[in-house]
């Protein structure tokens, strides 16, 4: 399974922050064999780590997060779910939304909306409130609690595909796009000799606040931590956006980051002719990063960005050559850095 | 029934542009026809005979055109400027995938992600002149290949049946009324009839206006989807008509006021027949019945419309089940015209 192929099947599963089980689950039997070990915790992070067969080797980890914005279930009036938000939700997109309820067996819903000759004037272009909207299951008021009790979780029901000029486009590229690239990077260098063991971490709950990433860190105890994670491509309506698209891998540079890790990265893209970019990050990364570099007696951490338009929506937009970018990217620090 | 009617809605065809839908109802529709006409609009009007001659000539129509977006700007960057072609309501827009031309290219509706929005900003939508079509292109160029200036932009096109009956489609205004005739126009009729399939109703039930004039029908049935807001915080009239509650027979819209016998027979009828019917709780939309009503000397007009949540959008949803009383209705209605 190449890269996009494996991007594509990760964002087809469900998993929402806090309900990632559908795709860990099938993350772990993909990396079963590749990796030497498998663990997991208490928050369902899932750690793969391939030994370089020196005593005393260095950890270099791979992060990841493989949870994804969505909903939950809070009741149900008149037979329409009524629901909260997994994540940051970006609620203007709500409205004739189409939805699968996480349920045994999963629902098909769509998020109603009052139709526009109801409104009052003042409401006319404002955006619905979100305890205003409710999930349509074609159900009576009974068998809808009956189906989807509170607490059931829910995802867009879209999956991932192609737009042209070597595009993707769909739901949870946030992060499964970097998920598959740090999963694909691991493949490749397990292959290979190296001087370091590598940890590839797949972490839950970043979208509610890094909170998988927070434990997972710690059970690993890293050296080096290399965190891949989305950040926002310019648009024609968002040119304050800080990285662009087709223009490879963004380097995070700040205060989060360890500067010899950044600045390891920085050489090695140099070196190999890697398309990057430097997204300079004066706090908080608002990645996983920031609950890594924290961990136990801190972490030396790299952040590494990929590019994407629309976050937290169902239509999130990445290129493919910025993927692969910071594929090339990875497999060449883990290779070569000396630590 | 069902089967005619999903794939009707997957086929596009924008006000203006509805060649794709008027082709697939010519093909099927030819062996079973007994007259066929079209017009320089691109009406299709299709006399079949039946069991006997009617007491009045009458017509039944529906309209193949369905509200979707056209291309009005290629910017630099490959983007797409885009206005609406039929009331779109912007609040269903942003985020949701589109096709874009007789090329069906992939587009979506962009936005700037809801990090790099002000709280404001937040609580309006952005206004159709600033929202833009995402189809991947890199450039001008690139974007030009695949689209052109006037393209129209239909909604993604998956049908979905969901809950206790219950279908998600685009188009479903009025492609559920062109199934309705295809169906009798295959089947045996009690009495002869015209069928007038019409363009451009969305943009001002244009088409209608001229197909009743080249048939010059003395009774009319418009066969159609009305608005429900039957979703909760909505009560009592403002619902319009709710999804469960039967056929909507209306009495009066914003732009006719229907036959009074005619509105009473159909309303006898359904009862007779045990299917379940309603009518509308607020004077609210229009159907082709207005054009029809006031063309040349003036029509016998009643209309016979399925009840649609999100009815201009691309996940509207409807009952299965009143799809195919209006089916019944229609027939019913057809050898009550014998007598």
């Amino acid at each position: 399974m190449d890269l996009i192929e494996l991007t594509k099947q990760l964002c087809s599963l469900p998993g929402p922050s806090g309900f990632e089980e559908a795709v860990f689950d099938w993350t772990a039997e993909y990396l079963r064999p590749i990796a030497d070990e498998i663990h997991t915790d208490s928050l369902g992070n899932l750690l793969a780590i391939k030994r370089c067969g020196q005593p005393d080797a260095k950890l270099v980890m791979l992060d990841a997060h493989l949870d994804e914005i969505g909903f939950i279930v809070t009741g149900a009036q008149d037979g329409f779910l009524t629901f909260d938000m997994l994540g940051g939700v970006d609620h203007r997109m709500l409205p004739a939304r189409e939805v699968r309820v996480l349920s045994d067996p999963s629902l098909f819903g769509v998020i109603d909306t009052m139709p526009p000759h109801l409104l009052e004037a003042d409401e006319a272009g404002k955006t619905i409130p979100a305890d205003k909207l409710f999930i349509d299951v074609g159900l009576t008021q009974e068998e809808a609690l009956k189906a989807a009790p509170p607490g059931t979780p829910i995802v867009y029901a879209s999956g991932c595909d192609e737009l042209c000029a070597g595009q993707l486009c769909g739901k949870a590229l946030d992060d499964r796009a970097c998920a598959a690239i740090i999963i694909k990077a691991f493949e490749t260098l397990a292959n290979k000799p190296l001087n370091v063991d590598l940890g590839c971490q797949l972490s839950t709950q970043e979208e509610v606040g890094r909170r998988g990433a927070a434990v997972g860190a710690w059970n690993a105890a890293p050296d080096i931590a290399l965190v891949v994670d989305v950040t926002h491509a310019k648009t024609p309506d968002g040119k304050e956006a800080l990285t662009e698209g087709r223009k490879g891998a963004a380097i995070g540079v700040g205060p989060n980051l360890n500067r010899a890790v950044t600045r390891d990265l920085f050489r090695i893209a140099e070196e190999h002719g890697i398309t990057h970019q430097t997204e300079p990050l004066p706090g908080d990364s608002g990645t996983n990063a920031a609950a890594i570099q924290i961990s136990r007696q801190g972490v030396a951490t790299g952040l590494v960005s990929l590019p994407l338009k629309y976050m937290h929506t169902p239509v999130e937009t990445v290129w493919t050559e910025d993927m692969t970018a910071i594929e090339e990217l990875l497999i060449a620090y883990v290779e070569e850095v000396e630590v | 029934m069902l089967d005619t009617m999903e794939t009707l809605c997957c086929l596009d065809g924008v006000s203006g542009s509805e060649d794709e839908v008027r082709d697939y109802i010519l093909e099927r529709a030819m062996p079973f026809a007994d007259e066929i006409r079209t017009d320089p609009m691109g009406n299709l009007m299709i006399f079949k005979k039946g069991a006997a001659v009617p007491s009045r000539r009458v017509m039944l129509c529906a309209h193949m055109d369905e509200v979707g977006l056209m291309v009005t700007g290629i910017t630099d960057e490959g983007y797409l400027h885009f206005d609406a072609c039929g009331g779109i309501d912007r609040r269903v827009l942003i985020g949701k995938r589109v096709f874009v031309g007789a090329m069906r290219t992939k587009g979506v509706v962009g936005s700037k992600a809801i990090h790099l929005t002000t709280a404001e900003q937040r609580k309006t939508l952005p206004k159709l002149s600033d929202m833009y079509i995402d189809i991947g292109a890199p450039d001008k160029t690139a974007a030009e290949a695949l689209v052109s200036l006037g393209d129209t932009v239909a909604f993604d096109d998956a049908v979905i049946r969901f809950g206790d009956g219950f279908i998600k489609t685009k188009a479903i205004d009025d492609r559920v009324g062109c199934a309705t005739m295809l169906e009798l126009i295959e089947s045996q009729l009690p009495c002869d009839c015209w069928f007038a399939f019409t363009v451009q109703e969305e943009v001002g039930c244009r088409g209608a206006m001229i197909a009743a004039r080249s048939i010059e029908p003395e009774t009319a049935l418009i066969l159609e989807t009305t608005t429900a807001a039957d979703i909760p915080g909505v009560e009592g009239a403002a619902r319009v008509c709710c999804l469960g509650q039967g056929v909507v027979i209306p009495f009066m819209d914003k732009g006719t006021i229907y036959d009074k016998t005619l509105y009473a027979t159909l309303g006898r009828l359904a009862e007779e027949n045990n299917i379940p019917w309603q009518t509308k709780t607020r004077i609210a939309g229009g159907t082709d019945a207005g054009a029809v009503q006031r063309s040349g000397r003036g029509v016998q007009v009643a209309a016979l419309s399925v009840p649609v949540r999100n009815i201009h959008s691309s996940a509207s949803v409807a009952k299965i089940s009143e799809c195919e009383d209006q089916y019944r209705l229609a027939r019913l209605f057809l050898q009550e015209m014998t007598k």
